[in-house]
């Protein structure tokens, strides 16, 4: 029973193209208002310093093979030294940095702010499009779907024999939600639109990490095999001048 | 790279040393990543609006679709001119990468021109 219904043209003009506007350019309204918003926070000086450290021993993870070895384990002891390593933080500091995260007002301020202006946009579209556009098919997708996600599909539709393929517009809004993340980082570049809360979770959070990273950056490199490569560059160099000469 | 030179080509090599201790260019290959997905992104949008237009439903969508991404697939591999492990670390990335991103900008682009084509 596929019968193609016939929508009214009034349909496409005014539900399927301006809901598809309105949320590209909530999107990139919100794209401008979150970097206008970026507040400066004056970094912890502390902090800083530790996230540094970090990058620090990322980099001799990542460079070990080439220096050489005594090199390579004279810089490992510095940083996973037990008195005074640089990477290693007593069990009691641990405990402090969390704290001292959680109770620290600007902090949770701003990670509420970001987590905000994502979901305010989300919700009053959401909540717009219930109200004006319910009650009617607004669109058809093109591929067929099982019974199952009728009543999430088909919301405002109460007829039971249309077709699963005819969804009514709170569908096509979700459609956009996800769809229009590919071409938001077309447009505005670089992934920026759709910022997962993972994303600013992160960045909220950069006080949490240092007692976990640091043990962690300690660990990883404690488990480093240090094979020098630099000999066979040698090698390597002759074969290319040779080359090059012949 | 001696010998080598690049005038103006979008991939930037980015495995150095051929031998046992393959070294990568971190900053050339999240360069390359970004490429890859620009261009698969750009693909399924269009070949969503293909798809539409051209009236393809139910399965044939998704066929097309893989099509989309195959032809995208053959595209980057001929730009890095077919030596592949000079630009990626693997051959995962430049044949899966982005694959299901895609897919709902695809559907998404798909359903709209099929309903503005088609139904309306």
């Amino acid at each position: 029973m596929a019968e193609d219904l016939v929508l009214d043209t009034a349909i496409r003009d005014w539900v399927l193209i301006p809901l598809s506007v309105v949320m590209v350019l909530i999107g990139i309204l919100r794209y401008f208002v979150s970097k206008l918003m970026r507040s400066f926070q004056v970094p912890d000086p502390k902090i800083v310093k530790e996230g540094q450290v970090i990058v620090r021993a990322r980099n001799l993870r990542g460079a070990a093979n080439f220096i050489p070895p005594k090199s390579f384990r004279s810089r490992r002891v510095y940083f996973s030294n037990e008195e005074n390593g640089l990477l290693f933080v007593p069990k009691g500091q641990a405990q402090n940095a969390q704290a001292q995260m959680f109770s620290d007002p600007n902090m949770a301020m701003d990670m509420m702010k970001k987590n905000l202006s994502m979901i305010i946009p989300q919700t009053l579209t959401f909540a717009w499009v219930n109200f004006f556009f319910s009650g009617f098919v607004a669109a058809k997708i093109p591929f067929p779907l099982t019974q199952r996600f009728r009543s999430m599909l088909q919301n405002g539709i109460d007829l039971s024999t249309v077709d699963v393929s005819y969804v009514s517009s709170r569908s096509w809004y979700f459609l956009n939600l996800f769809g229009l993340r590919g071409l938001f980082s077309l447009i505005l570049g670089e992934e920026n639109a759709m910022d997962d809360t993972q994303q600013m979770m992160q960045m909220g959070g950069f006080g949490f990490d240092p007692s976990k990273s640091l043990t962690a950056e300690k660990d990883g490199l404690d488990i480093v095999q240090h094979e020098w490569a630099l000999p066979k560059f040698e090698h390597r160099a002759e074969a290319v001048l040779k080359k090059l000469v012949s | 790279m001696a010998g080598h030179s690049d005038s103006s080509s979008s991939e930037k090599k980015s495995s150095e040393a051929m031998n046992d201790v393959p070294t990568f260019s971190t900053e050339n290959m999240q360069n390359n990543m970004k490429v890859i997905y620009y261009s698969r992104t750009f693909m399924s949008i269009i070949g969503g609006v293909i798809a539409g237009i051209l009236g393809f439903t139910g399965f044939m969508g998704f066929i097309f679709y893989f099509l989309v991404m195959a032809i995208t697939s053959i595209g980057l591999i001929a730009k890095a001119k077919f030596s592949v492990h000079l630009y990626f670390d693997s051959w995962n990335r430049i044949i899966l990468d982005g694959f299901m991103g895609g897919l709902m900008s695809f559907v998404l682009f798909w359903t709209f021109a099929y309903d503005i084509v088609h139904i309306f």
